[in-house]
């Protein structure tokens, strides 16, 4: 009898902290979108090209708007003044940079 | 045995798997032959990972651009999740 209570238990305990934890995974991107914007942001895309610039704002389906852009192959390329818009669905990541190349 | 053919308390599904890996190291291969070593942040429904300080972009010609801070990655590019991974070089 007491072995099954301490397994039914320890599902439970299980569960429950799937559950804690759940929910606190569940913040962290869209918490994390919203603190970087305003922030200068490296996004690159599926193609390999790399976007520097001040991240204005994006949503969900990580599509992004970007000012002062500077675009990267390799080398540096293009320069874009203004705004830059990025559909989400080329972008690989978006990362923060505290040290600038 | 008996326990297991009824209820499965054992199974571990993977997103639990990777669950347990939050605040832990984490190596990421995704399909353009590019993996990515860092500490796993956290991660959401669709697997978008959220990963704070990334040690290495690693692409195949052995070029590796190391980044730090947080770092945002598309799920739609992930094609294995290694808990714990060193990387390609020790």
């Amino acid at each position: 009898m007491t072995e099954t209570e301490e397994s039914v238990s320890q599902v439970l305990l299980k569960f429950l902290i799937r559950i804690a934890t759940m929910s606190l995974r569940k913040q962290t991107p869209s918490d994390f979108l919203k603190q970087i914007i305003g922030r200068p942001v490296v996004v690159k895309l599926n193609s390999g090209v790399d976007y520097r610039g001040v991240l204005a704002c994006l949503d969900g389906y990580m599509n992004i708007a970007l000012e002062q852009t500077e675009e990267y192959v390799n080398g540096q390329l293009k320069n874009k003044y203004g705004d830059a818009f990025i559909r989400g669905n080329n972008v690989l990541y978006i990362s923060t940079q505290k040290r600038r190349m | 045995m008996a326990a297991n053919a009824t209820t499965n308390p054992s199974q571990l599904l993977p997103l639990e798997l990777v669950d347990k890996c939050i605040g832990s190291r984490i190596h990421i291969v995704m399909k353009s032959d590019k993996e990515i070593v860092g500490t796993l942040l956290g991660f959401d429904d669709f697997v978008n990972f959220l990963k704070i300080f990334l040690f290495s972009e690693i692409t195949p010609e052995g070029r590796r651009i190391t980044k730090l801070d947080q770092i945002l990655l598309n799920g739609n590019n992930i094609t294995m999740l290694v808990p714990g991974g060193e990387g390609p070089e020790v």
